[in-house]
């Protein structure tokens, strides 16, 4: 009651410090710091770059100041010392818990006033594919959470040392650690989450309730430290041990700190995010699993039921096997370790089954005894939060009403250790996804509605033939452009429609598949009548199969759509992004070796010249690419690392990759396409580079190493890289 | 005079904002250092005179406030109220504000040593280089005018309206906005990015166009005839600073 009664004279003694205004403003000012100095989120999205970065350095520079303001103010009576006279007259675990609410509150201002004054400035930069719901999710979980962290951990070291300069020491410490050697680990770092990326295009969820995860565990334990520190708040003239003694005959107040300190353990223990990999990549146990003897596929079919709102799945899914063994025979399945598997029947009889600890991959291991029948159907229920493996990369396993990524396993179990019947691997799969969402296959398969509920929902069907598969959901936009010879089917998010619009996005799918179609020849993993481009929620790269192929949407942001390196402009840039289809996909480089400008981009940027020539003429394309090329050429010959690479050597690693990089950028896009361009030149014009281009692109692959090297290019113009110097 | 000297230095120096200034301005240094300067300007050397200056240059809007937060001590409505008092000190007003001058210009002096001890310390623990002879030219052109000037424009603007010394902050911001002639190119730092590149040589030697010269010159004499018109504003105790200058 007392505490009630003084906390409005508190709150408003701290909203009258000076101090308290400048912390206040200082921390409204910080998200500023994300947008120059601190940038853990590295992805290009526009949410990761103005979104994303300023709330994170602004919680983790709000969280400092507001720590140490809590010190500052918790020694105020006795840096005055005051502290006897307002001991006797009220009671200090009284005034401790007082405080702490005013500066919680004060905490709560700061929060609110930021998100006002950023509100604006965010939409500004992020722009067309700005959401409240994010800015809102963001600056409350990145960046307001944190503060209370702040001050629960400095009041807590306070309160244990009583002294203002060791507390301060203890808080930066512990700030420290969260900025450094927890800054990998997803639970540990308090101050700063692990975000790499927020999508643009579609929701966040995963992230954000990731996030909300590992705050609320630290906001038990803090308070939980924090109760206990309450607890040796000295009193009565004893020491810190007489007056913990003094606190606990109250037994509340301990069983509040354990209960605290419990929930937090709890939290942190069974969190359902991450799965236990084996984070060593080489091992790959589960694809030496012998093959179930005499057991062969028939067809399987699941029926998928996402929860968007919950981001769970549950699922049924049912197998065919014919079992010619005539014994029991063990079936291996790869499941998500995030589900639990149920009601596992053989031909309607419950038969056993275990579900390995160990997991590799973003697997765990079912395995099911099959009875020794010769025609066995397998039927089974999953259901869970699908897990993911990589804690510093998280959000691949979004789902939501907006979007959804089940990728084999968390599709539905994925069939390892049978081998195929003589259709191969029939698969039917069902899902239930609400009405804005469509469901695409990551294959040449077609999904089609089947009906329509009365929930809202809609499931789709569609049939494909693997043992495991992609399939992508969302709310997309289908563009059917008919060039080079088939039907492309280009989805993206329904809020990139803007951009893209203003990208000319269809004219540059057009263009390019044209363009690459009748010069390079087809893409391997068209089916011949139509490709799917599907662009996906910021994934971190693209991959492809046979009839799809993934675009990252990070490549498709309005910041990309701009670099002046990539193209002439949003158009441009768009074009070069596609054209990665056959230079980088279609056609495959190994890692860029720093000391070589050979890479997919020497090749893309200059087909991207040349669709650009055929579509503007040839005085556009040389002042925009040419031109541009040459004089970052000339200003990378005369740069001063380049001349003197010595005193590149004598810097730090880090500093020596950060120039290096950015020298290798020139070169990959600017010097490597002027020398195709010379060896355009050498060999002839452009129909026969053209001719050499067209054959290296439908050269025959050598399966161990399926890489176009620069040897190949050379030898391919018959020419050395000596005839390619542009000096 | 030398004991009010040390005092007033004392007084400005050691002091929390006086700490918290130069935190910042080191931060801001180390953030310029490892994201502008290692790079080099105009294809030279991060250690060269061009690049050096072209760091001064970023510093010189922190100094620049620097210097005008010192004045603040000196023109705030606090310092004016308490002046009928230290100005009853046996002392000539004139030489009282020469010492307090002396003191700002002190503390901004001491500030961009601090810098260029940053940059020394940066190059020598980069490239293990240390022939910092070849800094002081390009240090002294583009950082003596502009804190003197600072000084004196700072000085007469606080004493007239001490609101003014805020809104007198905002100029090096200003002027790195505005694309100035490359006489005035040390004013907002484009003269050490361009003028290289004009020399037509691989890392030049540091030179300065007369026309440059005679722009820094020009704002140095214009400072010390700010400071002047503020010495000779100066009253006697009891006089209104204010009402005196307004007069004349």
């Amino acid at each position: 009651m007392k505490t009630m009664r003084l906390f409005p004279l508190e709150l408003r003694r701290l909203l009258q410090s000076r101090l308290t205004w400048l912390i206040m403003a200082l921390t409204v000012l910080s998200p500023v710091l994300g947008l120059v100095l601190y940038k853990p989120a590295t992805s290009t999205t526009m949410l990761s770059m103005y979104l994303a970065n300023p709330a994170i350095a602004g919680g983790a520079a709000g969280a400092i100041l507001f720590g140490l303001l809590a010190i500052f103010e918790l020694d105020r009576a006795r840096r005055s010392r005051v502290d006897i006279l307002t001991d006797a007259v009220v009671s200090p675990l009284t005034t401790a818990l007082t405080r702490l609410l005013a500066l919680l509150t004060a905490a709560v201002l700061t929060a609110g006033l930021t998100m006002l004054v950023w509100l604006p400035i965010s939409a500004g930069l992020i722009g067309s594919v700005f959401t409240g719901v994010n800015f809102l999710l963001a600056y409350l979980l990145l960046m307001g959470l944190a503060l209370p962290l702040g001050i629960l951990a400095a009041a807590a070291a306070y309160q244990f040392t009583r002294r203002a300069d060791l507390s301060i020491v203890l808080f930066i410490a512990f700030c420290a650690l969260s900025l450094t050697v927890w800054s990998a680990e997803w639970q540990l770092c308090w101050l700063n989450p692990c975000v790499w990326a927020l999508s643009d295009d579609f929701s966040n969820f995963r992230v954000f309730r990731s996030v909300a995860w590992m705050r609320l565990t630290w906001l038990a334990a803090l308070a939980g430290v924090w109760t206990v520190s309450y607890l040796c708040i000295r009193q009565y003239g004893k020491g810190i041990f007489g007056s913990l003694a003094r606190s606990v005959r109250r037994i509340y107040r301990p069983a509040v700190a354990l209960a605290l300190l419990a929930c937090s353990g709890t939290a942190y223990a069974a969190q359902p995010f991450i799965d236990n990999s084996n984070p060593d990549l080489t091992v790959m146990s589960f694809y030496e699993i012998p093959y179930a003897e005499g057991v062969t596929f028939l067809s399987r079919s699941a029926q998928v039921f996402p929860d968007t709102d919950a981001g769970t799945v549950t699922g049924r899914a049912s197998y065919q096997f014919q079992n010619t063994s005539g014994q029991e025979q063990s079936i291996s399945f790869g499941i998500n370790p995030g589900y639990t598997i149920s009601n596992v029947q053989a031909n309607g009889t419950d038969v056993p089954f275990t579900v390995s600890d160990y997991q590799e991959y973003n697997e765990a291991l079912l395995e099911v005894t099959i009875p020794a029948e010769e025609e066995v159907e397998l039927t089974m229920e999953y259901s869970g939060f699908p897990q993911e493996s990589m804690p510093t990369m998280q959000g691949g396993k979004e789902l939501s009403s907006e979007y959804l990524c089940l990728e084999n396993s968390a599709l539905s179990p994925r069939v390892m250790n049978v081998m195929p019947g003589e259709a191969g691997y029939p698969t039917t799969i069902e899902i239930t996804l609400p009405a804005s969402m469509i469901a695409i296959p990551f294959s040449s398969s077609e999904a089609e509605v089947i009906s329509e509920n009365a929930d809202g929902t809609r499931t789709w069907r569609y049939e494909a033939n693997s043992a495991g598969g992609i399939l992508y959901a969302g709310d997309y936009i289908c563009e059917q452009i008919e060039a080079g010879g088939m039907t492309i089917e280009f989805y993206y998010g329904r809020k990139h429609q803007a951009v893209m619009a203003e990208a000319g996005a269809v004219d540059a799918v057009k263009a390019v598949v044209d363009y690459c179609t009748e010069h390079y020849g087809k893409l391997s993993y068209g089916t011949g009548d139509t490709l799917k481009l599907i662009q996906s929620r910021v994934a971190g790269g693209g991959y492809a199969v046979d009839g799809a192929s993934l675009l990252d949407e990070a490549d498709f942001t309005a910041a990309n759509l701009g670099d002046v390196q990539k193209g002439g402009g949003a158009g441009e840039v768009m074009i070069h992004e596609l054209v990665h289809q056959w230079w980088g996909l279609g056609n495959m480089f190994d890692t860029v070796d720093s000391t070589s400008p050979w890479s997919a981009e020497g090749l893309t940027v200059y087909t991207t010249y040349r669709i650009v020539k055929e579509l503007y003429g040839e005085d556009y394309a040389r002042e925009h690419y040419v031109d541009q090329w040459q004089q970052a050429v000339d200003d990378y010959y005369l740069n001063y690392y380049v001349r003197h690479p010595e005193y590149l050597e004598m810097l730090p690693e880090n500093e020596q990759l950060a120039i290096s990089n950015s020298l290798s950028q020139v070169r990959q896009y600017n010097e490597m396409p002027l020398k195709i361009l010379k060896a355009e030149q050498l060999v002839g014009g452009e129909e026969a580079m053209d001719q050499i281009l067209h054959d290296l692109f439908n050269r025959e692959l050598d399966p161990m190493y399926p890489y176009l090297t620069y040897q190949e290019f050379l030898d391919a113009c018959h020419l050395t890289e000596e005839d390619l110097n542009l000096g | 005079m030398g004991k009010i000297f040390r005092y007033e230095c004392r007084r400005l120096l050691w002091n929390k904002f006086f700490i918290g200034l130069a935190v910042v301005l080191l931060l801001y240094g180390a953030f310029v250092l490892h994201a502008v300067t290692i790079l080099g300007v105009a294809h030279t050397a991060p250690f060269s005179p061009w690049s050096f200056g072209d760091y001064l240059s970023r510093m010189m809007p922190l100094l620049w406030i620097g210097m005008l937060f010192f004045l603040t001590f000196y023109t705030s409505p606090q310092a004016r109220r308490t002046a009928i008092l230290t100005d009853a000190a046996p002392m000539p007003p004139k030489q009282y504000v020469l010492v307090r001058c002396a003191a700002a210009l002190t503390g901004g002096v001491l500030l961009s040593l601090l810098c260029m001890a940053e940059a020394a310390v940066f190059y020598g623990r980069m490239f293990r280089w240390y022939s910092w002879g070849s800094l002081l030219l390009p240090a002294l052109v583009t950082l003596l005018p502009a804190l003197v000037f600072a000084l004196g424009s700072g000085w007469l603007l606080g004493r007239l309206r001490p609101w003014l010394v805020y809104v007198w902050m905002a100029v090096p911001f200003l002027l790195a906005a505005l694309s100035l002639p490359e006489a005035f190119g040390l004013w907002n730092g484009s003269f050490f990015t361009a003028h290289p590149l004009t020399l037509g040589v691989l890392d030049p030697d540091f030179v300065l166009p007369a026309a440059v010269l005679a722009a820094q010159l020009l704002l140095l004499i214009a400072g010390i005839l700010l400071l002047q018109i503020a010495f000779r504003a100066a009253v006697p105790p009891g006089g209104s600073i204010t009402r005196r200058a307004v007069r004349r």
